[in-house]
């Protein structure tokens, strides 16, 4: 009665070996440097590892302000040139015109970053002063006047004030107070963190920082905006903390007279970072690039006090965490060079010899580990020392050993026969192998909570089985054909609704929850369900429908 | 040996009326959510928060000491708690926030001192984003099963019931973790997601063959009750082995607690899954049945009894 061709050659069948093939081969062969390797491919989580975990919260906000530009004007301008008597004389959109009873001249407005000026003398020996900006512009300045932190405008949505990035620990109230002087306030709501861009460009300075000196690869994950996961193996708690948690604050600062010296750049304003290599004949040195800002503002340091005209006067200091790390006057021809136009990239010369070389290598680590973008701190942390983590390696394979042989005692019992038990486990066996390979190709690490999920996986997924199984020999016979199919398709009714509740119910954990191991947990439990579902238990249907062809088929036909 | 003995369940199927099925689950729901809400009234929560929904610092570490020495040895560092698991040097000490150089010279002591140490440490705020993270996830994940649940079956009564076994259930994983001291951690949030996900296969399969199969009640009942047995069994016999190897408590088997609490909490959900399902639900189910089969005997053929080979 069974013409079709024997069910190892169904093609579910096929695909099911196929893939069991393709998972085995993920695990085990790697190929690199043009050279086929075996080994284990799998990647395993700190706990199995060893190793230490730390996670940061990025401190920062990101608010909607409003505020009148022309009190931030005079505001700003009284406390600059220290005259209480700055007065506002007409505000227009994108121009600001303002009276001082100081002289002063274009040069010094123009020095403290407000915008174009131009200047006229007032009536009765003052200034007057008209700037070229905008409201906006004006609100960030005060912002990161005042607040001595790093402030972005970014976009907001129509019709709503100007939303700003604070890149600094704030609260509403404090903020609110700092506006409070020029009729400004919050407008709710107030949202800690930073923005997306923000986070990655600071993940991506931490893992510039830290993977140099880690052993092994660090990996950072994003958990929401605020935080971020590091992993660091092979690392201690101690050196994480260290590592992670001093912020390097890096500094460039110009000599006024003596030792005297004024701020020019944060190490946020570095850009970029060359490798050391010997520039003029002998000297070491290492190249960096200044971002927009930077430039501008060195220019404007070099000018304002002399470096230009006379760079042996005034030499640039570079610090780390207050530091002096290295100090150097400006290149003559920089120096006439920068007189014109801002200069974006520039060689810091160490000296020469083994000793310049090692210094061009420390300073270049500096620059590179330059002030985050945002300031961190610590949110949790942990370590797992490696042989306790190999422990846990082994005792969860003794565990799923176990798991295997009790499920494969209680299968037995409850069939047994041999040609239903044997497929049933190594189907079962199957989905783990698979799941492991999926975890493989798609760089899932295995960490204690994802192996338990496998093993619930795996749980669910001999119930599925047996619902199959007992679906199909209901009655204790093999069925006809058509029959058969028809039970089937009712088993498979039953698994994919039990399927779908296992895969909504999971589905919060990845959408809803900040925790990379619950996050892990789920979707390996997701992937292993989707597996079992596709892949492994249609197979084993046919199998199961093949193996039993022979033994009760011709006992069915008799009965008929 | 037989794992399962028909005789017992096509007895018990016959002679059991809907009253007595009810019974039993109605007090062991009824006595779940009393213990809970008694946590709740007097902790204000309805389960003990763990470390990482309530912030603080623990450290897993082998000693000789006693956890009455320890806690006097580090008094100086906000101990919370000491604990001792079995009876090897395995101990744990919890600490309540303190400051980072706190933190720091804290950890080179208990490196100084002794071997193995394991550290978690989780900031107080994130802890509290985390509780409530928690919390909505329990709830989303109870309703979106629930939808899949109502898309299945599509009638009110058959659904309703699955719900109401999957509820008990969770009900009473929670109050065995609050009997227990089981903390609500990482791993027990996740076990109970599943249990959500996982309790109601084999209420589908038995309403899936009570209203889409044709034949005896009796009999069907029956034949869901042998295979969703044999599903929880297989089941429980892996949660029992991930539970042994990560308890701490058997040999020298380290505790591993995210997996001790997803085994516990499964291992608890399952059992009163057998009788939320095997009771509760067949007896909701049955007498949904057999009313709707009053009510409509005329359209009703005699059933017919499926021809039984074994």
């Amino acid at each position: 009665m069974n013409d079709e061709a024997p069910f190892y050659k169904n093609w579910r069948v096929l695909l099911l070996v196929l893939i069991i093939l393709g998972s085995i081969a993920a695990i085990t062969v790697s190929y690199s440097n043009g050279q086929l390797r075996f080994g284990n491919n799998l990647k395993y989580g700190l706990d199995l590892d060893g190793g230490s975990w730390l996670q940061v919260q990025l401190q920062g906000a990101i608010v909607q302000v409003d505020a009148d530009p022309g009190k931030i004007v005079q505001v700003e301008f009284a406390r600059l040139l220290s005259d209480p008597s700055v007065k506002i004389e007409g505000t227009s959109a994108g121009s600001f015109t303002f009276t001082t009873s100081k002289q002063t001249t274009q040069k010094t407005i123009d020095s403290f970053g407000f915008g174009t000026s131009t200047i006229s003398s007032a009536t009765g020996g003052g200034t007057r002063v008209t700037l070229q900006t905008s409201k906006d512009f004006l609100i960030q300045k005060y912002l990161k006047d005042s607040l001595n932190a790093d402030v972005k405008q970014i976009p907001s949505s129509p019709g709503r004030p100007s939303t700003f990035e604070i890149r600094k620990a704030v609260t509403e109230d404090s903020l609110n107070a700092i506006l409070k002087p020029v009729d400004g306030k919050v407008v709710p709501p107030f949202k800690e963190g930073v923005t997306p861009e923000t986070r990655d460009e600071t993940k991506k300075r931490l893992e510039d920082k830290l993977n140099p000196i880690a052993l092994k690869q660090i990996t950072i994950t994003p958990i929401g905006d605020n935080y971020l996961l590091i992993d660091l193996p092979g690392v201690s708690i101690e050196e994480a903390r260290k590592l992670a948690l001093t912020p390097g604050k890096f500094e460039i600062r110009i000599q006024v007279q003596g030792n005297e010296t004024q701020h020019v750049l944060y190490g946020d304003q570095i850009t970029g970072v060359g490798v050391p290599q010997k520039e003029h004949g002998d000297a070491w040195g290492v190249s960096f690039e200044l971002g927009d800002d930077g430039a501008n503002a060195l220019r404007d340091a070099a000018i304002q006090y002399g470096a230009v005209t006379n760079p042996n006067a005034h030499y640039l200091s570079m610090y780390l965490d207050d530091n002096l790390v290295f100090n150097a006057p400006l290149a003559p021809d920089l120096a006439k060079n920068i007189q014109s136009v801002p200069v974006k990239n520039m060689v810091a010369t160490t000296g020469t010899g083994d000793a310049g070389q090692e210094k061009a290598k420390e300073l270049q680590l500096h620059l590179r580990a330059g002030a985050l973008p945002v300031p961190v701190k610590e949110a949790g942390s942990g370590e797992v020392p490696a042989p306790l983590g190999q422990k846990f390696k082994e005792q969860v394979a003794i565990a799923g050993l176990i798991a295997l042989i009790l499920v494969a005692i209680v299968v037995a019992l409850r069939y047994k026969q041999p040609n239903i038990v044997i497929p049933m486990l190594s189907t079962s066996f199957s989905e783990v192998i698979m799941i492991l390979g999926f975890a493989v190709v798609f760089g899932l690490q295995l960490d204690l909570a994802t192996i338990a999920g496998i093993i619930a996986v795996i749980g669910t997924g001999v119930d599925h089985l047996i619902i199959i199984t007992d679906e199909v020999l209901a009655g204790g016979a093999l069925p006809p054909d058509k029959v058969y199919r028809s039970r089937i398709s009712k088993a498979f009714a039953i698994i994919f609704a039990a399927a779908a509740t296992v895969i909504v119910a999971m589905l919060p954990l990845i959408l809803f929850m900040d925790s990379s191991a619950l996050g892990g947990f789920a979707e390996i439990t997701i992937a292993g369900v989707f597996i079992g579902v596709f892949i492994a238990r249609p197979a084993y249907a046919v199998i199961i429908q093949g193996m039993l062809v022979e033994s009760i088929d011709k006992t069915y036909i008799e009965e008929d | 040996m037989n794992l399962i003995n028909e005789k017992a369940i096509e007895a018990y199927v016959k002679n059991t009326t809907l009253k007595q099925m009810l019974i039993i689950p109605a007090i062991l729901l009824i006595l779940s959510l009393s213990i809970l809400a008694y946590t709740t009234y007097r902790t204000g929560a309805p389960f003990q928060l763990g470390l990482e929904f309530k912030g603080g610092t623990a450290a897993y570490f082998d000693s000789e000491k006693t956890p009455d020495q320890l806690k006097e040895e580090f008094k100086a560092f906000n101990v919370a708690e000491t604990r001792q698991y079995g009876g090897g040097q395995r101990k744990i000490i919890q600490f309540g926030p303190m400051d980072a150089s706190l933190k720091d010279e804290l950890i080179a002591k208990l490196k100084a001192e002794f071997t193995n140490v394991e550290i978690r440490d989780m900031g107080e705020q994130f802890s509290k984003s985390l509780q409530v993270q928690a919390v909505r996830a329990i709830i989303i994940s109870f309703f979106l099963m629930a939808i899949v649940v109502f898309i299945t079956f599509r009638t009110f009564v058959p659904s309703g019931a699955v719900l109401v076994s999957a509820f008990a259930d969770i009900a009473f994983a929670g109050a065995m973790m609050d009997v227990f001291g089981i903390l609500l951690s990482l791993g027990t949030v996740a076990a109970l997601l599943m249990l959500i996900g996982y309790s109601v296969d084999t209420d589908i399969l038995l309403t899936t063959r009570l209203l889409k199969r044709k034949g005896d009640l009796n009999d069907k009942i029956r034949d869901a009750m042998k295979t969703g047995l044999t599903m929880t069994t297989t089941t429980l016999g892996a949660l029992v082995a991930l539970f042994i190897v990560s308890s701490g408590l058997i040999g020298s088997f380290l505790l591993i607690d995210i997996i001790r609490d997803i085994s516990i909490v499964l291992i608890f959900g399952l059992i009163a899954d057998i009788v939320n399902t095997w009771m509760t639900n067949v007896g909701i189910l049955r007498w949904y049945i057999e009313r709707k089969s009053q009510k409509s005997e005329k359209k009703i053929e005699k059933p017919k009894k499926r021809r039984q080979a074994a």
